[in-house]
């Protein structure tokens, strides 16, 4: 099921609505947001997720991780 | 026969006392504004102008000669048509949001003329309504006829008619400002903070620039605007002086509101024109320098006067000072389709003044512009190629000030996400939530264009998006004004164009 998430990359000048799958990996998520943002930033690895001030585990699923529609993460360098 | 002096007492207060309604009926709070008090605590309201409707005529028409004497002699498309490229595309900026702008002050104005409380506030709101209208009429009449030059030059009259998000934005904060606006709220929030504040940036800072870069038409249009713009503006500090004495809280509260919101609409008209769409030659200062020399300490002995404090946020504006608009001119670039007017990337020498001018950050913008440099190396100039140095997922937006989330740094932007009876909204800094928080009735229910793209209102797919719903045509959206073809590159192509 696709969840609309307002995503901000380390070293980007503006949010980007990245539709996600419920089921993508919070890697995918954040190689998504990157290419999304390819034209200002470069990419980078390693990354790290961020949602709700926590860094969360790549590994988990968007809906493990309790992404809801229209939420906030960050994708930070390192 | 009365002279002068005599007679301009006798033609200001005209007020008497209501026999048949009572006068909170004549001046109803939602309307008038608040603090709502009786006619007594208004009666010694003035200003220093005072003028006569005989004496505002014939200032006027001098002044509309002014003008069109220079129009004839340096304002012909031929003249327009030498302008370096930079500054024409500020020229499609002001072209589209200053006309149709100044007409919604028009309202504003005429607001005031009726339910202002005073006789002396409504015959100069008067003045300030026929004041609007010619700030209307200049600008349509200089630029739409560059029509016929440059199909861009067609927003000066549809920019405020579209669901382009710019326009949106521009018409949330001056439907609030202006259309929808109570007197009281309206002559301080329009007179004391934008035109005592911020009209100092577009009718001071832009003739300036307008001079450096041999502009003498839009130099003469805005200094013809700003003459008027000193004499209404008067209106505001009366008021605010009379709101202060009742209800201290709120006054300063409405100061710190618009003071904010005018902050994030200007800082991208005049800080983009300034600081990026001026020929490095002809800068003559930074958007910072200027702000700090005629807004920022303007602004703070206005407040003095009144004995207001300064906004609450004051250490985070005195940053984004340093950030805010290259954080919003490199997101614009790379969404320049979604716009009017062209861009242009700054080069070497353009960056090596910024990074003087801006140390603070400049060492995280400075990669953001190299690695869009890049995609136009490894794909090559040309038009052609547009779009392939183009941003392609959703930009967002904030739901209060409507601009793209591009606060704070790129290595920490400030949006924040607020659920509010049950509906999730993001904002694109603190000040923004903390005004929409203080009147969530009057901005909840409006939807910025994320949630239009998400209900389906606004088509989803950026082609789509920018023909169907922003109306702009391949003819008329944005472009690189040289198509990437910049010499610095290393990558030039003479058949560009």
């Amino acid at each position: 099921m696709p969840v609309p998430l307002y995503g901000f990359l380390q070293g980007d000048t503006i949010g980007l609505l990245i539709l996600a799958d419920d089921g993508d990996t919070l890697e995918a998520l954040a190689q998504k947001l990157q290419a999304a943002a390819s034209l200002r930033v470069a990419a980078r690895h390693p990354v790290r997720v961020v949602y709700n001030d926590k860094v969360m585990n790549p590994a988990m699923t968007v809906a493990q991780a309790g992404f809801e529609a229209l939420d906030r993460f960050d994708v930070l360098s390192g | 026969m009365l002279n002068r002096e005599e007679w301009l007492p006798l033609a200001h207060k005209l007020d008497w006392d209501y026999s048949y309604v009572r006068e909170d009926e004549v001046f109803p709070e939602v309307i008038s504004g608040r603090p709502w008090l009786p006619h007594s605590e208004w009666k010694d309201w003035e200003e220093s102008f005072k003028t006569s409707y005989r004496e505002y005529v014939d200032n006027q028409y001098e002044k509309d000669m002014a003008v069109l004497a220079v129009h004839d002699a340096v304002g012909r498309i031929e003249n327009v048509q030498k302008l370096a490229l930079p500054w024409l595309n500020s020229l499609k900026v002001h072209a589209a949001a200053l006309p149709l702008a100044e007409f919604t002050g028009v309202i504003g104005n005429l607001r005031g003329a009726r339910f202002g409380r005073d006789s002396a506030w409504r015959t100069m709101a008067t003045f300030g309504a026929l004041d609007e209208y010619r700030h209307t009429q200049i600008p349509l009449l200089l630029f739409h006829p560059l029509l016929r030059i440059d199909p861009q030059f067609d927003w000066a009259h549809k920019f405020y008619h579209t669901n382009n998000w710019f326009a949106v934005a521009a018409r949330h904060f001056f439907d609030e400002l202006t259309v929808g606006q109570n007197a009281i709220e309206f002559h301080i929030a329009t007179n004391v903070v934008l035109e005592t504040g911020f009209t100092n940036l577009q009718f001071v800072g832009l003739a300036s620039l307008a001079r450096e870069s041999s502009d003498h038409m839009f130099e003469r249009m805005v200094t013809s605007i700003q003459t008027d713009e000193a004499r209404h503006a008067q209106i505001g500090h009366p008021v605010l002086a009379i709101v202060m004495k009742h209800d201290p809280k709120y006054a300063q509260y409405l100061v710190d509101k618009w003071f904010w919101r005018n902050w994030r609409l200007f800082s991208i008209l005049t800080g983009l024109s300034i600081d990026y769409l001026t020929a490095l030659d002809q800068r003559p200062y930074s958007f910072k320098e200027f702000m700090e020399e005629w807004i920022i300490d303007q602004f703070l002995r206005t407040l003095d006067e009144f004995g207001l404090e300064k906004p609450w946020y004051w250490d985070l504006l005195l940053d984004e000072l340093d950030i805010y608009h290259h954080m919003i001119y490199a997101s614009a670039y790379s969404y320049r389709a979604t716009l009017w007017f062209n861009f242009v990337i700054p080069g070497p020498a353009e960056r090596k003044w910024l990074r003087q001018k801006y140390p603070k950050y400049w060492d995280d913008m400075g990669p953001v512009w190299e690695q869009i440099s890049e995609r136009w190396r490894s794909v090559g100039p040309g038009p052609a190629n547009e779009l392939a140095v183009h941003g392609t997922a959703m930009p967002t937006f904030c739901d209060l000030c409507q601009l793209p989330l591009s606060a704070g740094t790129p290595r920490k932007n400030t949006a924040k996400v607020l659920v509010h009876d049950g509906r999730k909204y993001i904002f694109c800094s603190e000040p923004c939530q903390w005004i929409f928080l203080h009147e969530p009735e009057r901005y909840a229910s409006h939807t910025d264009i994320v949630k239009r793209v998400l209900s389906g209102e606004a088509p989803a797919q950026l082609p789509n998006l920018l023909t169907e719903y922003f109306n702009l045509t391949p003819d008329t959206w944005g472009k690189d004004a040289h198509s990437g073809n910049y010499e610095w590159l290393g990558v030039r192509k003479e058949s560009a164009a």
